[in-house]
């Protein structure tokens, strides 16, 4: 009996320095694990923060995009009302619409430029060409739809005629 | 850190839009692109100026150069200029195409030297590198690899066209996958074997139709069908046929050979058809549309899901078709199919999931965005490339709630469910009574708000707390649990520090259909356990109020003038008959009208004589069984 466990005691003996090493081997990616993880909670954390601050930002910027057709609908309203019109109520509605421009205006919402200015498609959509006389080619002729940008990025581009 | 890992970009170069994404930390997520658009159009152009332009600023100007403006390019790619597709698309692109010397397609776009005649795969190519581009500036770091995903129909030609393109643009790409596989990639679906799949994809304007075999790591198509002319676009074009129907029976008006008001149209048409994917109905109202001698006109109709579904019933029912003829090729009927996975923005339809419903017998897979599923997948075959994602570190969560019992037989949550285990957090608590010595520490785990109902997991007393009045003593109560759902509860008093644990196994390893009754029960007597949770929340309020007025009438009653005295003494009993009854209504009210008493009284003891009082009552409300709690705080 002492014969068959000799063997299994000599394979103990050796093993310490095994062990070790692989308890040194599991420390170290345990640890390596761990301090991993950490590193990865934070930096989420970091990233979170930042989408969050992004997400903020876009869904602002989409509310002020969904106002933008309320506005869109005034200035049409606008442009249809007989330049001699006298009539007060046309006056108040007009009133409404430079209080939704100003509160945008407020909200760091400028007006994209287009009379006179080349058409640049950073700036603006083309929905049509048109000869003009006098108008140089790819010159804006007409805008159709005023175009935003907020903070000085664009929020929806100006929708505008070109010249053939 | 030993090395860093180049990140893999997963593309779904789509006909008319892109998109990308990249794995990180071992979950898809989708890159935006410069603009801050999660998809790209598949549009690329040369201007008059010789400039090049890609994606959104391309569009924008295909009206004014519609011949240097190249779109749907993967319409061509791979292809011989003799196709019959292709000799069919050569109809309907404004652009000029050509046969090549090699008898594939060449179009062209502006002129030499910025410009001329290109290969398809240099065009998708141009998409490709700003959307290389773009990553590298979001990421902040250089981006060699990439997956690229093609429709399964895509033969040998296609494929490599499609690999090529991403080679011009910079590329190393490690694998061109199917669409359909990258979708049921990216819903997790290619781990199980023996499992067939179908993908309906109804993209903006193409259709297309999988069939999925998964077995032992190989996913093999078995069929594919469609119609690589119809799509989303169609709805749309629909919808403004309709409105300009409508406002021709109206006003008598014809909208459509003016070009301004159809794109007024267009635009309200498809965002009344994204309305209806959640609406029922939804107004299209665009005033000052047009105008005649007699003065300006306004578009104002309703459009209702029930008309929309009407109108567009034929493609509907189409697709269905050439889903069950695409179905028909394989060996497999209805119920083989394991899975139906839906891409393509147009599958938001509620009538189309509807159909897909009937005929399959089957919820279809949708909690993806189906705009984003294919690149997700790509990212997603990237990271499985790398490893990333299939040694992700395993980590459990909380399959329900765990919390004690606190006063009035409330269910007070301490972790709550779907929190990543290991976890700890702990809250203080205190005495619902004066002088009371021991709290008992009922733990729970559910999702009722009320303590029955929940399953209870252990129980014991931290006893020897010095006596005081309700409130005063800190009993901190702490929530542990290892990787293993091992759970530890313990509490400990603030004061004399001695502390009682319960050690809890299994907390994590209750049964799938355990866990759904127990949330089926809580979710079918929410209402029910809400009122009474509010009731209890009023009487503990209640109860607090009635403490610290007696209190005062004790401490200070000499102070106050007798009729208030009596007013309050009054509104006491009242509150304390009307706790007893069932309505936190009353409770609510009586509470309120001591409450103004009492401050009546506090008002002129201040005037008789200043002073500074520091309770504050509003723990109140969360008075427990024994504990009060009193501030909430975490570890990490």
């Amino acid at each position: 009996m002492e014969e068959e466990n000799n063997p299994e005691k000599a394979r103990e003996n050796s093993d310490p320095e095994e062990k070790l090493a692989e308890c040194e081997r599991q420390k170290h990616e345990y640890l390596s694990g761990w301090q991993r993880a950490r590193a990865d909670f934070l930096n989420y954390k970091k990233e979170e923060m930042e989408r969050i601050r992004g997400f903020i930002a876009y869904s602002t910027e989409e509310l002020f995009l969904k106002l933008l057709p309320i506005l869109d609908s005034f200035e049409r309203a606008e442009k249809a009302v007989p330049a001699n019109s006298t009539d007060e109520c046309v006056k108040g509605v007009l009133n409404i619409k430079s209080l939704l421009r100003d509160f945008l205006r407020q909200e760091g919402i400028v007006e994209i430029q287009t009379s006179g200015c080349k058409f640049d498609p950073n700036f603006h959509e083309a929905v049509d060409e048109e000869e003009r006389a006098g108008a140089e080619s790819g010159t804006i002729v007409e805008e159709v739809q005023k175009g935003y940008t907020i903070n000085g990025r664009v929020l929806r581009p100006a929708k505008i005629k070109v010249a053939k | 850190m030993d090395y860093i890992m180049a990140k893999i970009l997963g593309i779904d170069l789509g006909t008319t839009f892109s998109a990308m994404a990249i794995v990180e930390g071992g979950e898809a997520k989708i890159v935006e692109n410069k603009e801050g658009a999660r998809t790209t159009p598949s549009v690329v152009a040369i201007t008059k100026n010789g400039e090049r332009l890609v994606g959104i600023l391309a569009r924008r100007q295909q009206i004014t150069n519609p011949k240097n403006t190249i779109f749907s390019v993967k319409r061509l790619i791979g292809r011989r200029f003799s196709d019959q597709e292709v000799q069919r698309d050569k109809k309907l692109l404004p652009y000029e195409l050509r046969e090549s010397t090699d008898g594939g397609v060449e179009v062209k776009m502006g002129n030499e030297p910025s410009g001329g005649w290109s290969k398809p795969p240099e065009i998708s190519a141009m998409i490709l590198q700003k959307m290389k581009q773009d990553a590298e500036e979001r990421l902040g770091e250089k981006i060699e690899k990439a997956i690229i995903t093609c429709p399964a129909y895509f033969d040998d030609s296609q494929r490599k066209a499609t690999k090529l393109a991403g080679e011009i643009a910079g590329f190393e790409v490690l694998r061109v996958i199917n669409e359909p596989t990258a979708a049921a990639l990216a819903y997790g679906l290619t781990k199980k074997k023996d499992h067939k799949i179908i993908v309906y994809d109804f993209g903006g304007g193409t259709f297309d139709i999988s069939v999925l075999d998964v077995s032992a790591d190989t996913v093999e198509v078995k069929a594919t069908g469609g119609d690589t002319h119809l799509g989303g676009d169609d709805f749309d074009q629909k919808i403004m046929d309709w409105l300009i129907a409508e406002f021709k029976k109206d006003q008598g008006l014809n909208l459509a050979s003016d070009q301004l008001a159809l794109q007024r149209l267009k635009e309200a048409g498809e965002r009344a058809k994204i309305e209806l994917s959640t609406a029922v109905e939804t107004e299209i109202n665009l005033p000052f549309i047009t105008s005649d001698e007699s003065g300006p006109k306004h578009l104002y109709f309703k459009l209702t899901r029930a008309k929309l579904e009407e109108l567009t019933e034929e493609y509907v029912s189409r697709s269905i078709e050439l889903v069950k003829q695409t179905l028909g090729e394989t060996k497999f009927g209805t119920n083989d199919i394991d899975e139906v996975v839906l891409v393509g923005g147009q599958t938001r339809m509620p009538l189309i999931q509807e159909e897909l419903r009937k005929f399959f017998g089957k919820e279809p897979n949708r909690s993806l965005n189906p705009d984003e599923v294919v690149a997700l997948g790509a990212a997603i075959e990237g990271g499985i490339l790398q490893g990333e994602v299939r040694d992700v570190l395993l980590l459990d969560v909380t399959p329900l709630s765990l919390g004690i019992e606190t006063l009035g037989e409330v269910n007070t949550t301490i972790i709550p469910k779907n929190t990543t285990v290991p976890t700890a957090k702990s809250q203080v608590f205190s005495t619902a009574a004066d002088n009371q010595t021991s709290v008992e520490i009922h733990v729970l785990q559910g999702e009722r708000l009320t303590a029955q109902g929940n399953k209870s997991l252990g129980r014991f007393i931290l006893d020897g707390i010095p006596p005081s009045p309700r409130g005063v003593p800190q009993v901190e109560v702490t929530f542990d649990i290892d990787a293993n759902g091992i759970l530890n509860v313990s509490a400990k008093d603030k004061a004399t520090g001695k502390t009682q644990t319960i050690r809890i196994e299994g907390s994590t390893g209750i049964s799938k259909e355990e866990i759904a009754r127990m949330k089926k029960e809580a979710e079918m007597h929410a209402a029910e356990d809400q009122r009474k949770r509010e009731f209890i929340d009023a009487r503990n309020t209640a109860d607090a109020l009635i403490y610290t007025c007696e209190k005062t009438m004790r401490d200070a009653g000499e102070k106050i003038a007798a009729e208030i005295k009596k007013e309050i003494e009054v509104k006491i009993d009242e509150l304390k008959k009307t706790k007893e009854g069932d309505s936190a209504e009353d409770v609510k009210r009586k509470t309120a009208e001591l409450s103004q008493a009492i401050q009546k009284a506090g008002s002129e003891m201040y005037k008789s004589a200043p002073a500074s009082q520091g309770g504050n009552d509003e723990g109140g409300k969360n008075a427990a069984k024994g504990e009060y709690k009193e501030k909430q705080n975490s570890g990490e």
